[in-house]
C-alpha cells in the first residue's frame, strides 16, 4: 500500500495541477480543418501556447458550448449559431468580427463526367441517376442549410429532397463524394480544393443562397490568451495564409 | 403519444433489426453448432474471426462494410448487377446490424448446444435418425431457451447499433436512420432535447418489451417439452 501512495499522490498532483495560463480551446466548424491547422502551425511555435481545436458542425459546437464544453474561442460557418449563442448569453460582448467568406460548389469524384450548370430550373435529380446527393444536414449544419438555400432559390430542393444523403458535416458529405459513394455533393469551395479526389462542377451563384460568413467571437471566461489568439487570425500573416487556402478574407 | 415520424422512425428500427436477425440466425446456429460438436484445424481462429464484431471498435465494422459493400466496394460492385445493393439503403443497416449481434447470437445458441445430452442425440442415431433428423429433432428443440435468448439479444443489440450503421449507410432519414441515429440527430443541435428524450423513452420501451418477450417465450416453450426428462 505505501509503495503505491507516492506515485499515486504524484499522479493526482498531475491531474489536479492548475492550467498554467490559460488553456486556449478553440471550437471551429470543420471546413476550417486544414486552414485554421496551417494557420494555427506558427503561433503554436512562436508563443509555445498550448492550442486545442475541435472541428464539427456549428450546430453540434454550439451545442457543446451551451452545454457547458470549456471553449474559449467559437468560429462558426455561419451567422445564425453565432447569434445563439450571444443570444443566450455565452460570449463576450463586443468581441465578434466576420473572420471569413467562402463560396458553396456542387462537387463529383474526380473521375466523374458530371456536368451541371446552377442555373434556375435545372435538373439535379437526373444528374444524380440512381445515386444520392452528399450534403451536411440541412435542418442544422451551415452547409446544409446553405445548399438547402441555393437548391431552393433555383427550383431544384423539392424535386432532391428525398434523394440527399445528410451528414454531420459538411467534411461528412466530402468524404462520401471523394469516395465515389455519392455521384453528386454541396461542399464550401475550401473543401473541394483540400480533397484531390473530387472536382467542382460548378459554382453556386452567390445571389442563391445567403452569404457564407464565419463569425469570430470570444467565449465567456475567455482570457487575454484568447483575446491574443484572436487578433493573430484576423491579422496580416494569418490573412495571406487564408487566401492560400481559398477562404475569401473580408476587409480588416 | 408518438408523433408520425417518431412512428416512422420505430418502425424502420424494427425492420432493420428483425431482417438482420432472420437473416443471420440460420448462420449463427451453423457456426453454434460446428463450435460446440465438431473438431477440426483452425478452430481457434475460426472462433476468434466469430467473437471480432464483439470486440472491435463498431466504426471500425463500418468502415470495413463501407470498402466492401459500398458502390465502389469489390464486393458492393459484383453484387449491384444482382439487384442487391447495400449503400445507404436500409438493407445496409440490417447487414451493420447483422453482423454486430452475429457473436452474441453464436455465443448463445452454442452454450445451449453444449448443454444438450449427447446421449440423446446418440440414442436418436441408434433408432436410425440420419444425423440430419437427430439436429432437427432432438439437439434444435433442446436447444430452444438458448436460440431464442441469442436471437431476441442480437435483435436489443440491433435495435441499439450506431457506430458500424453510421458509418456505412450515413444518415438517411426514413431509409437508414434507425432510432439511435435519429436520437444522436436530435443532440447535435440546441432546442431539440425535447425530441431526443420522446424518442428515448421510446427506445427503453421497445427494449423492455424485447426482453419481456424473450422471458416470455423461453417460459412457454420449457413448460411444454420435458428437458432431460
Amino acid at each position: 500500500m505505501k509503495a503505491l501512495a507516492a506515485p499515486l499522490a504524484a499522479a493526482l498532483l498531475v491531474l489536479a495541477a492548475p492550467a498554467r495560463a490559460e488553456d486556449v480551446t478553440v471550437f471551429a466548424a470543420a471546413s476550417l480543418k486544414e486552414g485554421l491547422d496551417a494557420v494555427l502551425r506558427p503561433f503554436r511555435s512562436s508563443r509555445n501556447a498550448r492550442i486545442a481545436v475541435s472541428y464539427a458542425g456549428s450546430n453540434a459546437l454550439a451545442r457543446q458550448i451551451e452545454a457547458g464544453a470549456p471553449a474559449t474561442l467559437f468560429i462558426g460557418a455561419d451567422a445564425d449559431w453565432a447569434d445563439y449563442l450571444e443570444g443566450r448569453g455565452l460570449t463576450v460582448a463586443g468581441s465578434r468580427r466576420d473572420l471569413l467568406g467562402n463560396a458553396l460548389v456542387l462537387i463529383a469524384p474526380a473521375a466523374s463526367k458530371a456536368l451541371v450548370k446552377l442555373e434556375p430550373g435545372v435538373d439535379l435529380a437526373r444528374a444524380l441517376g440512381s445515386g444520392r446527393l452528399a450534403i451536411a444536414n440541412p435542418s442544422a449544419v451551415p452547409a446544409g442549410r446553405y445548399a438547402k438555400a441555393a437548391l431552393t432559390a433555383l427550383g431544384a430542393w423539392g424535386a432532391v429532397e428525398r434523394r440527399i444523403a445528410p451528414t454531420h458535416s459538411v467534411r461528412g458529405a466530402l468524404a462520401l463524394v471523394s469516395r465515389g459513394e455519392a455521384p453528386l455533393g454541396i461542399v464550401y469551395a475550401t473543401d473541394a480544393r483540400a480533397d484531390k479526389s473530387v472536382r467542382i462542377v460548378d459554382v453556386f451563384p452567390e445571389s442563391s443562397h445567403p452569404p457564407i460568413v464565419y463569425p469570430m467571437v470570444r467565449l465567456k471566461g475567455s482570457g487575454a490568451a484568447t483575446g491574443e489568439l484572436a487578433a493573430y487570425l484576423a491579422g496580416p500573416d494569418a490573412r495571406i495564409k487564408w487566401r492560400g487556402f481559398g477562404f475569401r478574407v473580408p476587409p480588416p | 403519444m408518438p408523433t408520425r415520424e417518431e412512428l416512422e422512425v420505430v418502425a424502420l428500427s424494427l425492420k432493420v433489426s428483425f431482417w438482420g436477425v432472420a437473416w443471420s440466425l440460420p448462420i449463427a446456429i451453423a457456426a453454434a453448432f460446428v463450435l460446440a460438436r465438431k473438431r477440426f484445424p483452425g478452430k481457434t481462429l475460426f472462433d476468434a474471426a466469430v467473437h471480432l464484431p464483439l470486440v472491435l471498435p463498431p466504426v471500425v465494422v463500418g468502415f470495413a462494410l463501407l470498402v466492401l459493400f459500398g458502390r465502389q466496394g469489390p464486393l458492393g460492385r459484383m453484387l449491384e448487377p444482382l439487384g442487391i445493393v447495400f449503400a445507404f439503403r436500409w438493407t445496409g443497416a440490417a447487414l451493420a446490424a447483422a453482423i454486430m449481434g452475429f457473436p452474441l447470437m453464436v455465443r448463445a445458441i452454442r452454450l445451449a448446444i453444449d448443454a444438450v445430452d449427447a446421449r440423446l442425440e446418440l440414442a436418436a442415431r441408434t433408432l436410425g435418425a440420419s444425423p440430419v433428423r437427430v439436429f432437427f429433432t432432438v439437439t434444435l428443440p433442446l436447444a430452444w431457451p438458448g436460440l431464442v435468448t441469442g436471437a431476441l439479444l442480437a435483435f436489443a443489440r440491433a435495435l441499439g447499433e450506431f457506430g458500424a450503421t453510421v458509418t456505412f449507410v450515413s444518415n438517411i432519414p426514413g431509409e437508414t436512420q434507425t432510432l439511435p441515429l435519429a436520437i444522436y440527430t436530435f443532440t447535435q443541435s440546441p432546442g431539440q432535447d425535447a425530441q431526443a428524450l420522446r424518442l428515448s423513452i421510446l427506445s427503453v420501451i421497445l427494449s423492455l418489451a424485447a426482453l419481456a418477450l424473450s422471458e416470455w417465450l423461453v417460459r412457454k416453450r420449457s413448460g411444454a417439452v420435458p428437458v432431460h426428462g
